[in-house]
Order: C-alpha cells, then sequence, then structure tokens
C-alpha cells in the first residue's frame, strides 16, 4: 500500500509544553489508521498537525517533517493542505444557521464555485458519500440543526468530502453518539477507504479494532506501538500497549 | 509504567476460568490413568469410576464455555486476556475428547474376558504407548497451568513415537489375526485401544500447540512428520 502521509521526528508544543515527540509513522494509502491512548496522551494534537490546524492554536508549534504524498506540508499553502486534508471533529458542528444544503456547499462556495448544477451535483455526491442523502433528500432547505446527533456528525463528514480531500482526520466522531448512530458511522469509514486514507482518533477501543487497519498507541506524546490493528490487539509487543488495551492501566 | 488498574469483574472472571480448567485438565488426566490402570489389570470395577469421571468433565466443560461467553461478551477482552480465553475454548473440547476416549477404553476393557489369558501378550507395546501418551497429557496440562509455551514448543516431536507404537501394535495385531492366532473381535479391540491413545497424545499436542499461543501469540506451523524426520521443522 502507497504511503500518503510520512510523518517524521514530528514534535509539537503548547507554549512551553511538548504535548507530542519526536513521532515517525507512515499512513498508508486507502486505509483506516486509527490513533489510540489516554486523555491527554497527544492523540489530537498528532492528527492537528497532520493538515497544519495545530498552528491555529495561539503559541502551538510544531516541529518534524509532515510529507503528503511526499511533499512537505509546511511548504505547502495552508489552506491547501486542509483542502486535500479535511477533518471532522468530537461535536459536530454544522453552520447552525444553514441550511443542509447550503452546510454541504460551504466548502465549495469557499471555493470559488458558483455553477448551481455543480453545487447540486457536489452536494449530492457528498451526502450519497456520507450515507446521508437517503435521510435528507426532502429537506435539503431545512436547517442543519435540526437533524439528529448522528445525523449532523454525517453533514460534517459530507461537508468535509464536499472539497474532495484526499484524506480525511476524524477526532473521536462518535464519542457523543449513541450505538446506533456509531454502527452507521463505522460503517460510512468502512466504505470511505475506498476512497480515502482515514485517520481516526478514537478513546473506544473495540471502535478502533472493528474500523481500522492499522492502529498506533500513543502515551505521554510519544509513539509506543504502531502495527496492524488485529496484531496489536492480539499480540501487542509493548508490556504498556497490552497494559492499556487490558484496561490494566492506572 | 503507570500502576496496574483492576479490573474486578474481568480478574475474578479469569480466575475462575483458570481454576476451573486445571480442574477440567487433571480429571482428564485422572481419567486417562484409571481407564489404563483398569485395562492393565483388566479390572472391570474401575469402569464406573471411568464413566463418572466423563460426566464430571462434561459439565465441567460445559461450566467453561459459559464463563468463556460470558467474558467475551461482557467484557470485550483483547491481548493476553482474549488469547487466554479462547484458548481455553478451544482446549476443552481437547480434554473432553481425552475424557471420552478414557471412556472408550473403559467400555472395551468390560467386553475384554475377565480371564483372557493372552491379555499381557495382547496388548503388546499399547501399555508403553499409554505411559508415553499420560505423559503428553500431563505435559500439555501443566504448561497450560504454568504457562509454559518452551515445554510444549516440540511436543510434536514426542507424538511421532505414539504413532509409530500404534503403528507397530496395528501390524501386529493385524498379523496374528490372519494367522488365526487372534480373534478377530478381540483383535479389533486391542486395535481400538491402540487407537484411542494415540488419538489421545494428537489432543495433547493439540493443546500444547494451544499453549503456545496463547502465552506468545504465535501460532506454530504444523508440520507432518515425514518432514519433521527429514529436519524440515521451521
Amino acid at each position: 500500500m502507497a504511503v500518503k502521509i510520512h510523518v517524521e521526528g514530528l514534535s509539537a508544543w503548547y507554549g512551553a509544553k511538548k504535548a507530542i515527540q519526536d513521532i515517525g509513522m507512515d499512513f498508508a494509502e486507502h486505509e483506516v489508521t486509527a490513533i489510540i491512548g489516554p486523555s491527554g496522551c497527544g492523540k489530537s494534537t498528532l492528527i492537528r498537525c497532520l493538515n497544519r490546524m495545530h498552528e491555529t492554536i495561539p503559541k502551538a508549534r510544531a516541529e518534524g517533517k509532515v510529507l503528503l504524498d511526499g511533499e512537505d506540508i509546511y511548504e505547502l499553502p495552508a489552506v491547501t493542505v486542509r483542502r486535500r486534508i479535511g477533518m471532522v471533529f468530537q461535536k459536530a458542528n454544522p453552520f447552525p444557521t444553514m441550511s443542509i444544503y447550503d452546510n454541504v456547499a460551504a466548502g465549495l462556495r469557499l471555493n470559488g464555485e458558483r455553477n448551481r448544477s455543480k453545487l447540486d451535483a457536489g452536494v449530492l455526491k457528498s451526502l450519497k458519500a456520507a450515507a446521508l442523502w437517503d435521510e435528507v433528500k426532502d429537506s435539503l432547505d431545512k436547517g442543519g440543526a435540526g437533524l439528529s446527533g448522528g445525523q449532523q456528525q454525517r453533514l460534517c463528514i459530507a461537508r468535509a468530502l464536499a472539497v474532495e480531500p484526499e484524506v480525511l482526520l476524524m477526532d473521536e466522531p462518535c464519542s457523543a453518539l449513541d450505538p446506533i448512530a456509531t454502527a452507521k458511522i463505522e460503517d460510512l469509514i468502512f466504505d470511505l477507504k475506498k476512497g480515502y486514507t482515514v485517520v481516526i482518533v478514537t478513546h473506544n477501543m473495540q471502535q478502533a479494532a472493528r474500523v481500522a487497519d492499522k492502529t498506533a498507541f500513543l502515551y505521554l506524546g510519544k509513539l509506543v506501538e504502531f502495527k496492524n490493528t488485529r496484531d496489536l490487539f492480539e499480540r501487542p509487543d509493548q508490556e504498556l500497549t497490552e497494559k492499556y488495551i487490558t484496561g490494566r492501566f492506572g | 509504567m503507570p500502576e496496574a488498574a483492576e479490573r474486578k469483574a474481568l480478574e475474578s472472571g479469569l480466575r475462575r476460568l483458570n481454576e476451573n480448567m486445571a480442574t477440567l485438565a487433571e480429571l482428564s488426566e485422572l481419567a486417562i490413568r484409571k481407564a489404563i490402570d483398569g485395562l492393565r489389570r483388566l479390572d472391570p470395577g474401575v469402569a464406573d469410576d471411568v464413566f463418572t469421571l466423563d460426566e464430571e468433565i462434561y459439565a465441567l466443560q460445559l461450566e467453561i464455555e459459559s464463563t468463556c461467553v460470558d467474558l467475551l461478551a461482557l467484557h470485550a477482552p483483547v491481548a493476553r486476556d482474549l488469547r487466554t480465553i479462547t484458548t481455553s475454548l478451544k482446549i476443552t473440547t481437547d480434554l473432553d475428547r481425552i475424557g471420552r476416549y478414557a471412556k472408550d477404553i473403559a467400555e472395551l476393557t468390560l467386553q475384554f474376558h475377565a480371564k483372557e489369558s493372552d491379555h499381557a501378550r495382547n496388548l503388546g507395546s499399547i501399555p508403553q504407548m499409554a505411559e508415553m501418551t499420560i505423559r503428553l497429557v500431563d505435559r500439555a496440562a501443566r504448561a497450560f497451568v504454568e504457562r509454559d509455551a518452551e515445554s510444549v514448543r516440540h511436543i510434536e516431536e514426542e507424538d511421532d513415537s505414539v504413532d509409530l507404537l500404534h503403528e507397530q501394535a496395528f501390524h501386529e495385531i493385524i498379523g496374528r489375526m490372519k494367522t488365526g492366532e487372534l480373534d478377530a473381535e478381540v483383535g479389533a479391540r486391542y486395535i481400538l485401544v491402540s487407537r484411542y491413545l494415540e488419538r489421545i497424545a494428537d489432543h495433547a499436542v493439540n493443546i500444547g500447540e494451544r499453549v503456545v499461543y496463547m502465552v506468545t501469540g504465535e501460532r506454530a506451523p504444523r508440520i507432518r512428520a515425514a518432514a519433521r524426520a527429514k529436519g524440515d521443522r521451521a
């Protein structure tokens, strides 16, 4: 599997506090990579470095290399990086005053698309890819905030997909969802990897085991273990990983 | 390294599982020891003990299965815990089968004539085979209880000797049946005893292979005896 994102010697700080230390790993194209670890271990910081979101926080900085298809993302315009590497957050955050249609079309419009039929096609394609089309096709002009939590999260995924990214970063996308909505997102992730490279941060170990091809375990900002998900959960190499995934962690 | 946290319900379930597995292994081993003792001495009185043991083994196997299902469903175990539970599930079947073969040997013992004059001769290498088989079962069960992968890593090599003795017993008995020296029905029963012992040894090998996986996470490749003899061990 080709490498989509290559990370080398990546460290990140919030002011003087180092959040991640010297991370090196490859994210394979058309694979789902899960990042697990206890709260505060640097999971979110790591994925926020992958699309230059980390640097938007005051006093935050990062060092090291992140190559997207071999190109250093810190040498590309940040906007280009974020278009190619989309992100979905823990809490669904549709634009509250916008309709479902406009939420999905927002990214396309920001990129200068004004042609209505192209916008229509983009909205249709994205809502279908996010497995939401059938549920909202008759209410596209209604507010996105009126949808259920799970539908809002899929709307956010549709909005991220609309600008046709190559990579989708998901930061605990199911943590606020019930099991049925969670199952829909997990099904969606399974389908999305055919066309995208997916990186998911999750607190739910079973979710990582279900959706991810590879899993990385982070602890205190360091990459402890990174391998095929099945191997990591069946026979981890590191005692620390074993303790964490079996729940024997103080 | 962070302090170990307790997972009380899981730990207590795993503890119960381990205790029951150790008991199951003891019962299976006892069943085969008793069955062989009864066979050697042509003592029909032992058979009842073996039948009772077989029932206890089956009941305990069901209890273990139910514990494993609960642990899997309630705790979604991973890593060593998962390997312990799935290995236990697999091994219970082997231990149950060993108990069933012990019962089968006890049933055959009942069919041998109490004053079978040629019994010792008819048994031939069977007692030796039984010793080796019991030793294999004991080693496999001990390896499980003590989580000792190394002691069973090459257990299949010892099974080759049991297989060889089974072959010998088979040809010896068939030879005597052909000449009319040994009644076909009686001879067939001795062959069955030999065959059951050979199968018990195979189950001991299964247990050994599973223990290696449980302890190390490695799945040992299965190599045919002929290839092993040629030194093709991976």
